[in-house]
Parts: structure tokens; sequence; C-alpha cells
């Protein structure tokens, strides 16, 4: 049975739960201008970015074999939830047999939940599927942590690309591990290679930090959102995001007894002034991660929806009297199929601009306050 | 104090209950005209632009009201209708954009969430605050609410007779009799939501255009409860969204009613939800070969379009009819 899965971030943990779960995987490839292209000729007209740009790959998948697609499901109050159903109906329409499998919570019954995952667990005891799951985890709480670190040297990096050249390397050294051993050492080796790397002296209040939140899909996956985080980072931009992959396993798949930290619950409860209850998407979590970096003294932050995106439609709605009550930039971008490079990056150029000149005349300010 | 409903998105689904409710409590209530240019244009400069039409409609009501001097507006959040549904997301953050929207004006916003088990959310949990809100006591509350439930389900249950909303409003208050009802040779299954068929502008008075065609117009607010929970329950997996499920409950209804002969649903650019119902309706209505339409509609819309389309689908079904009984003329 020949397995793929959608493409968002970072991809390498979708393969390896497969392969360790004994299925042919297929890697489906970076999305390009063509899945786009595949997308949006056959998803409805105003269905949402990230919901074409699947479909898209679906199509791709298909064509190089694959026979099952893997994906998540949801249960609103979003569309996400239902791109399954969409996506599938369409699939058939188009003459297509591959099978696609919507992962889901309890909520679709427990007889269909368990179906599905027996789907998926194949021939595995329930022991090992929890040891597979377990040692992806952990590879994704490595690999997060370690761009994270990646997402702030980017913008110190003496030798433009460094950066991107180690996370490479690292992606390769994290593929050979099987193994909760062979990762650990993995992360080390990975940490090891960071800290090799030559970066320019920064002085801590000269560092600018962006936050970037929004939708999930833009958020996470560089092929459509611009690369908008390698751009910050060669003008000298740190970036940290709102979704991390590990983030949202901890949040969505374990159990609340098991975490760790109340994270996201912290992240709501911030976002409540402006949006009161969970609307759909990451809308209210959009909104607390705003003040989390306010509180945390970022400079700016980017919001990223895809076009026509439910959710933060209303973000935006709100965004004139967030920025203003909390006296924070914010540059909010549509993404979709119709997004021309050279007119985003000339926002972010200006937005760049405009942070750094708030900034400076701040450090002047406390300069000058500090002198008298 | 004045409370001001804007006429529009849930307003043609529950405002007999909600007029009804604060007459009862003694406080006076003030209502927004159909939507005219005026409206719109003031919805589109308080509104981001991606935002679909009935929004950036509601916003312009909102707005007209408080030119009318509302100081206070009744801005319900819908939570939930239904077990295991909700509403678009737009829905569910209303009360929090037009409170940053009209931040600088003088007004109090009314927002209680509204959380009921069916679409009758005349549960005393909904509305307590309000009564609180204007200093009565609960008794007085709950006999309000009851007398606002009674004229709502007047309401709804002329609706499942087969009246529109429009007629079943002006029945209800006094305006008009209720219309005759004649058997027609086509009818339309007229799939969209309330506050697209209803608005004036957005719809362009779609049901005065089909009944000026000759043919009966069956909506899905005219259909049982229980016949519309039926197509929704044999899906792999319902919407999340309450109204949509009803929208999609009616076409599939549609779809396999043999007395309909053909499936209009009018819908709003940028209208997420019915993006992928309205692409599940064409797929499923290609392979039980029933004629279905798409009319998308936004604030650029002419009417003249609308009744091209209209006049070319319902002759498209005449013809068809006639083949069907070899009464074909020429
Ligand atoms: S959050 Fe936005 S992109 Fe995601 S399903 Fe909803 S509308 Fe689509
Ligand atoms: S259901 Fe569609 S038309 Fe209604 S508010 Fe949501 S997006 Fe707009």
């Amino acid at each position: 049975m020949k397995v793929s899965f959608p493409y968002m971030g970072n991809v390498h943990h979708y393969y390896k739960l497969m392969k360790l779960l004994g299925h042919e995987v297929i890697m489906p490839p970076r999305p390009s201008q063509r899945t786009v292209d595949l997308g949006v000729k056959y998803a409805p007209e105003f269905a949402c970015f990230p919901m074409k740009v699947m479909l898209g790959t679906y199509l791709e998948v298909i064509e190089m074999g694959a026979e099952v697609i893997v994906s998540s499901g949801g249960k609103g109050p979003c569309r996400a939830g239902y791109y399954g159903e969409t996506q599938r109906a369409i699939l058939k329409s188009l003459g297509h047999d591959a099978q696609l499998i919507i992962v889901d919570g309890p909520y679709i019954g427990i007889r269909k939940l368990l179906k599905i995952i027996s789907i998926i667990k194949g021939k595995n005891s329930w022991r090992r599927l929890f040891q597979i799951g377990t040692i992806i985890y952990q590879q994704m709480k490595y690999m997060d942590e370690l761009e994270k670190q990646i997402q702030i040297m980017k913008a110190h990096e003496v030798r433009r690309g460094d950066c991107q050249r180690a996370w490479n390397k690292i992606v390769e050294i994290f593929d050979k591990e099987d193994t909760k051993e062979g990762l650990d050492k993995a992360y080390k080796l990975s940490k090891e290679l960071l800290s090799s790397i030559p970066l320019h002296p920064v002085e801590d209040h000269q560092r600018i930090k962006v936050g970037i939140v929004g939708e999930i899909y833009v958020v996470m996956e560089p092929s459509v959102n611009l690369n908008l985080e390698d751009f910050l980072g060669s003008r000298g931009v740190e970036t940290e995001r709102s979704h991390y992959i590990s983030e949202w396993v901890e949040a969505n798949l374990i159990p609340k007894s098991y975490r760790k930290d109340d994270f996201h619950e912290r992240i709501q409860q911030k976002g409540e002034r402006f949006i009161e209850i969970p609307i759909g998407g990451h809308a209210k979590e959009t909104m607390g991660h705003i003040v989390d970096y306010k509180e945390r003294g970022f400079d700016g932050v980017i919001h990223l929806m895809p076009f026509g995106c439910l959710p933060e439609l209303v973000s935006q709605s709100i965004m004139p009297s967030v920025m203003k009550d909390l006296d924070m930039p914010v540059l909010t971008l549509a993404i979709d199929e119709q997004t021309a490079e050279a007119n985003v990056y000339t926002r972010v150029e200006a937005f760049i601009d405009l942070i750094k000149a708030k900034k400076f005349e701040h450090n002047i300010k406390k300069e000058e306050v500090a002198f008298v | 104090m004045r409370v001001g409903i804007p006429r529009a998105l849930l307003y043609w689904y529950y405002i007999p209950l909600w007029e009804t409710f604060f007459k009862e409590l003694g406080v006076e209530v003030i209502t927004t005209p159909p939507t005219t240019k005026g409206i719109i244009n003031k919805g589109i400069k308080h509104s981001v632009p991606e935002i679909c039409l009935p929004i950036k409609i509601y916003m312009g009501h909102v707005f007209e009201l408080l030119d009318r001097g509302a100081d206070c507006l009744f801005i319900p959040r819908m939570v939930s209708i239904k077990k295991m549904t909700t509403f678009c997301p737009k829905f569910l953050g209303m009360p929090d954009m037009v409170r940053f929207a009209v931040e600088d004006r003088n007004c109090r916003i009314l927002s209680p969430h509204i959380k009921a088990p069916t679409e009758n959310i005349a549960r005393l949990s909904n509305f307590i605050e309000i009564g609180e809100f204007f200093n009565k006591d609960k008794k007085t509350t709950a006999r309000a609410l009851k007398r606002a439930e009674k004229v709502w389900l007047k309401y709804r249950s002329l609706n499942m007779q087969g009246y529109t909303c429009a007629e079943a409003l002006d029945y209800i208050n006094g305006k008009a009799p209720l219309p005759v009802k004649e058997k027609k040779d086509v009818t339309i299954g007229l799939m969209g939501y309330v506050y697209n068929i209803y608005d004036s502008f957005i719809s362009m008075d779609v049901l005065t255009k089909l009944k000026n065609l000759d043919v009966n117009v069956l909506t899905f607010e005219m259909i049982k409860p229980k016949t519309l929970n039926a197509p929704i329950k044999k899906l792999n997996k319902a919407l999340f969204w309450d109204f949509s499920n009803k929208i999609f409950a009616a076409g599939m209804h549609f779809l396999d009613n043999p007395n309909i002969d053909g499936i209009i649903h009018v819908t709003a650019f940028n209208c997420g939800p019915d993006s992928f119902l309205g692409k599940l309706m064409e797929i499923k209505s290609e392979a039980c070969k029933k004629p279905f339409m798409t009319i998308r509609v936004d604030e650029h819309t002419g009417e003249s379009h609308m009744n091209t389309r209209l006049e070319a689908f319902i002759d498209m079904l005449r013809r068809r009819d006639f083949v069907k009984t070899g009464e074909v003329t020429s």
C-alpha cells in the first residue's frame, strides 16, 4: 500500500512516521506553481488557499502512485475539518480511486475512528504504535527547538545561507535515526553544527524581533508564504512563529493531564480581550500571540492569512484596534494563488523600516532619559 | 434607552422573537429599513474589503442604527443551536468586530451568548442577562420570553406551511393577509441563507422575480426540521455550521424530491461554507441529473444579470418538461 500525505512544514516527521509503521511512503513534492495550478483548477473557486494547495498535492502524489493519502480532520468551527470530505468527492468525480483517510478525533464515533486507526496502524501492535508515536513526537520537539534557534541566527549569520545549509544537514542527520538514543545523538550533533556557524555580534537592544502569526498552513509552509522567515532573516530580523508542529501535537493529541505546561490556554486567555470565544482556525490564538509578543518585547508582528480566510478576516477586522491598544505594529498579508512576490516583499521591506525607525526612536528617547 | 436590531443576518429568522421580547420588557426597539445603497456604503467603509457581502451589510445596518439614534445595539453571539454544530466563524466573531468598529461611538452592546439544543433559542439562560441589564426580575424576563417564543413558533409554523419569511412576517405584523398559494407547472428549490434570500439588495428580490416567472418556490425554512435532518444524518460527516447544514440538507432534499424541477443556489462572493457545499451540490446534482444553478452576488452584481439567468433557467426547465410530457408545440 503506497501511502502519502499533504505537504505542510517539516514533512520529514510524517515521512518517518509512515515509514516506521511499515508503509511504502511516497514523499509529496514541495508545493510548486504546478501544485497550485492543479489545486486551483479542481477546487471550488472560493475554497481556502490551503485546501487548494493540498488538493494539488494529492493530485501530484496520485500521479506518483499513491493509493492512500492520510490527512488530519477537525470538527470545526472552520472549514479545515471539512477539506477531506470535499476533496474526496472531488477526487472521486475526477475518476481517481486513491483513498483519502482523514484522521479525526473521537467525535466522529469510536467505530469509525478505530477503523481509520487500524488502517494506519497496519500490523503493528498497539505498544509499537505508541512507541513510534513517542519517537516522532520527540523528533518534532528536537527539530522545532533547533528551528527556533535557526530563526534567530539567520538574522546574524556572517555568510548568507550558512543557516539554511546547516538546516538541510540537520534534516539529513535526523533522517537516519529511528530510535530514542539515535535522536538524542542527532540533536547533539545538530547543536554542535549550529554553534560552529559564525555570527555577527549583536547587542540585545539592537535585535529586531518579529512574530509571525495567523492561519497555520500559511504560517508553517515556506513554499506558500514566499519564504518569509528567510526573507526577514536576510534583512537582519529575527523571527518566531505562532505555530510549531510539536506544539500543535501537544495541543491536539496529548491529553491535558499529560501536558507539561498550559501554554495554549495561556495564549487563548491572552487573546480573550479581543476575541472572546474560539471562532475557528486560530484567530483567538492569533490575538493571544500578538499580546504575548508584545509582552516579550517583540518589535512587530506579521499576520499571515489565506485570502478570504473566515476567522482571520475577523482578526483582520479588529487589527486596527489591536495595534492601537497594544502599540504594536502589525502587517497583515493575505496570500493566495495571485499573490505577487515582489509586492509582498516591498510591503515587508517597508514594514521593517517602520519598526526599525520606531525602535531607534524609542532607544534614543531612553538614552536621553538616562542622560538626564 | 433605544435598542437597535440590524435588519441583516439572522434578523429574518429570529426577529419575531427578539422584537417581541424587548417590547414585552417595555424596551423601545428600532430596526433599520431594508438595505439601501447608502447602508451598503456604510458597511463597506467599516469592513475589510475581502469579507463577504452579508457581513458588510450587517456592519452597514449597525452604523445606520447608530445614525438613527440607537444607544444600545443587540448583537447576539450565535454559538450553537444544535449539538455538535456551530456557526460560521464570522458569526462567532461578530460581536468582537462590532465592538471594535463602534469603539468611538457612545453605545452599549448587548451580546448574550446564544446556545440551545434546537433552533428554538428562547431559553432563559440566553436572555437573562438582557433582563438584568434592564433591571427586570427573573419572572418578568421569563414571561416576556415566553410570549416572544409563542410569536416565533407561530412564525416558524407559517414557514412550514409554505409561506416565505417575508410573507409570514407581514402577516404576523398585521401588514398583509397570507397570500393564496396556487399550483404552478414548475417548482424551484431555492437554496440560500435567509440573509441572502430576503435581503432586497443581495438577492434583488429573487422571490418576487420567481413569482413573476410563474413558478412555485420551496426554501429551506419551509421544510420541517426532521425532514431537513435526514439527509445530514446520511453524510459521512456533517458540516459544522448550522445554517449551512440546513441549506445543504435542503439541497439534498431537493435532489431527491421528484416534485422539484430545478435548484437555484443564491450565494455571496467569498462565502466560505458555501464554496464547499456548493461544490458538493454540483457533483451530486450532476450525478442525479437535476438542473442546478448557482447565482453568486457581490456589491457589483447587476440586476439584469440576475434576471437573464433566472429567465433562462426557468425556460430551460419548461422546455424540458414539455419534452418529457410530449407537449412540445414548438
Ligand atoms: S482557518 Fe481559514 S484557511 Fe483554515 S479552514 Fe478556515 S477559512 Fe480555511
Ligand atoms: S456563511 Fe457565508 S455568507 Fe454567511 S457570514 Fe459566513 S461567509 Fe458570510
